[in-house]
């Protein structure tokens, strides 16, 4: 039998904290059961995938999107208008930060995926093109 | 060309541009250590698929894990931290091949190393490739004239055929291996050299050598040097079977040559316990036979419906104290379609090439071998395994019967003839002439340190004179009635000058 993986561990919890939605000291007795297996030192994985799971169940999609400067209320509504169709009529929850180094445009991240409409980028595709050329 | 033109071509270029967004897929690196990344995330990514690092770096991967991949990394792996962003790249690694590619050396990933400047590719192969099938396949029948008379003779080699090259430290495998390169000019055969783990200086030399003699004009020299990468040496050999293979899609015959075997498959047992894979015997990992299997199963000869061409490979392997059951030369030794083996014993006695005649074999190559030469060295190989049984019987006594007498000096002679120096490859019909005089008898009566010299002296003779019995083995690869005689007459009349001076 292979190790006991973290995503089997989140998987477990998250069916147990469905069963026992009543129980108040159901994370009290999470946190308990991680420290009797060791598993503490693993918390942070294990909350981020719960997490994933949890966002998954309740049909969440997590955004990043980098910017230049603050988003303004359009193209917010357009990028999660595209995102939604995108990913199947779910959720969109955007997570906006700024970097000067951008130059222009957004970088939209979806957990491993990123779609990179930056200037920075097309500045960095047209380089490497023109090397290529020359 | 002036700046103005310069600028110029640049506007054109930039407005011929389209920047293409696409998704892409990305992970995070996880940990960097030995050659080796851990990353996260890029969930569709394949196995062997080329990822890049920010720095430009190539890696690729080898272990798909639930949330977590193993990448081993090409290039220069000091600059890759923690959290870097690793792109996917949709590609299994590839290789860039052309027709200039010949007389360069370059590196495993195709990059020039010798300093002549880039190489333009006109294509690029996938290093990893599904050997060609039954179908394609056409059994071996043409020879690889090796130049080396104990191989030629003894050990015949056919195109597309896998020959392994095994036996301890300094006894002349690399040699063996050069001579054979030496000795394809207009041969119609491309040579590719990789060398796994050797030393620069060696290379060099080498290198140096093969210029020497004209070799580069159809040689290709594949390096993973020893400083370099764990993971280059890894992928090098795979490398240059993709460049043979370039070749013989276009119907070329290929010769390859893996020098040698044994440091690849101890830098795959360093990536596979970096990688936490399970070690098995030696510490090798469980895949190490696939390893080799199918590297050298990609040596074949195709029919012409499928493009013809042919690889003939000559892996090498270095033993341990002559120690061929140890793993990696058992297994090479079961894939490979015979093997040549090369003892310190013999290395020191001076007989060079050291071959040991008794356990070397070639599964197929007879076949191949031209017809005059079957029929001339047929019976050497029992000659000689005769003389050495006698060898270590006779020196308990001296009475001994004539027919007994006649047999170990036949052997001596036998021994003697097969004997060469290094870089000095010899024709194949004058192969066939001295094998002639040797098995018929002719040079019983010459004595044993003369041999060499009555060799020499003998081919250039013949040549001279004998000239319908060339032309028969040129044109025919087999002489009749009236060649033979033509070739008796003049070894007598060499004989009678040889023993007059």
């Amino acid at each position: 039998m292979s190790a006991i993986s973290n995503n089997n561990i989140v998987e477990a919890i998250f069916l147990a904290s469905k069963e026992s939605k009543e129980d108040s000291q159901f994370f009290h007795k999470v946190v308990h059961f991680l420290a009797k297996k060791r598993l503490l030192s693993k918390s942070k994985d294990i909350l981020q995938n719960l997490n994933k799971i949890i966002n998954e169940a309740e049909g969440k999609v997590m955004v990043r999107v980098f910017s230049h400067k603050k988003l303004d209320e359009n193209t917010r509504k357009e990028i999660t208008h595209a995102l939604s169709k995108r990913y199947g009529g779910k959720t969109i929850i955007l997570e906006e930060s700024l970097d000067e180094k951008l130059l222009g445009g957004y970088k939209i991240e979806v957990n491993d995926e990123v779609i990179d409409l930056t200037i920075k980028n097309k500045l960095e595709k047209l380089q490497e093109y023109l090397t290529i050329v020359s | 060309m002036n700046s103005n033109h310069i600028v110029e071509n640049l506007k054109r270029e930039i407005e011929n541009f389209t920047a293409q967004v696409k998704v892409e897929k990305v992970g995070k690196v996880l940990e960097v250590f030995d050659g080796i990344a851990k990353v996260s995330g890029l969930s569709d990514i394949k196995s062997s698929e080329m990822v890049t690092f920010p720095g430009g770096e190539t890696g690729v991967v080898l272990n798909l894990e639930e949330d977590a991949i193993g990448v081993i990394i090409l290039d220069d792996f000091s600059k890759i931290k923690e959290g870097d962003t690793v792109l996917s790249t949709g590609k299994i690694l590839e290789v860039p091949v052309s027709d200039n590619i010949l007389g360069r050396v370059v590196n495993a990933i195709g990059k020039p190393i010798d300093g002549k400047g880039a190489i333009k590719a006109d294509k690029m192969y996938p290093i990893e490739k599904v050997a060609p099938g039954v179908v394609s396949r056409l059994s071996v029948s043409e020879p690889v004239a090796t130049g080396i008379k104990v191989i030629d003779a003894i050990i015949p080699v056919g195109r597309g055929q896998r020959e392994l090259i095994i036996g301890d430290r300094q006894t002349g495998k690399t040699a063996l291996a050069i001579d054979a390169i030496l000795n394809q000019k207009g041969q119609n055969m491309i040579c590719v050299y990789v060398s796994i783990g050797q030393k620069d200086s060696k290379l060099r030399k080498l290198q140096a050598r093969l210029e020497e003699g004209g070799a580069m004009a159809y040689s290709v020299i594949v390096s993973a040097g020893a400083s370099e990468a764990v993971a280059l040496s890894y992928i090098a050999p795979y490398t240059g079977v993709s460049i043979a293979e370039y070749f013989m899609d276009q119907g070329k015959d290929v010769l390859i040559i893996y020098d040698d075997l044994s440091k690849h498959a101890v830098a795959y047992r360093e990536i596979s316990l970096l990688l936490r894979r399970p070690p098995g015997r030696e510490a090798y990992p469980g895949d190490v036979f696939y390893l080799h299997s199918r590297l050298l199963e990609r040596a074949c000869r195709r029919n012409e419906k499928y493009g013809g061409g042919s690889i003939t490979a000559f892996p090498i392997i270095e033993t341990q104290a002559g120690d061929i059951s140890a793993y990696i030369p058992t297994n090479v030794i079961s894939i490979t379609d015979g093997q040549i083996f090369l003892e310190t014993d013999l290395f020191y006695k001076g007989i060079r090439p050291a071959v040991n005649v008794g356990s070397s074999v070639s599964r197929v190559g007879s076949t191949a071998q031209i017809k005059a030469m079957k029929k001339v060295a047929g019976t050497l190989k029992l000659d000689l395994a005769q003389y050495r049984e006698l060898e270590a019987f006779s020196q308990f006594g001296s009475d001994l019967d004539d027919a007994t007498k006649r047999q170990l000096e036949r052997g001596k002679r036998s021994v003697e003839v097969l004997k060469q120096l290094q870089y000095a490859p010899v024709k194949t019909a004058h192969q066939v002439v001295t094998m002639y005089a040797l098995t018929k008898g002719l040079m019983d009566d010459v004595a044993i340190d003369k041999i060499k010299e009555f060799e020499q002296g003998l081919s250039e003779y013949t040549e001279r004179n004998a000239k319908v019995f060339y032309k028969q083995i040129a044109e025919k690869k087999m002489w009749d009635d009236k060649g033979e005689e033509e070739l008796k007459k003049v070894i007598g009349e060499f004989k009678a000058n040889f023993t007059k001076s």
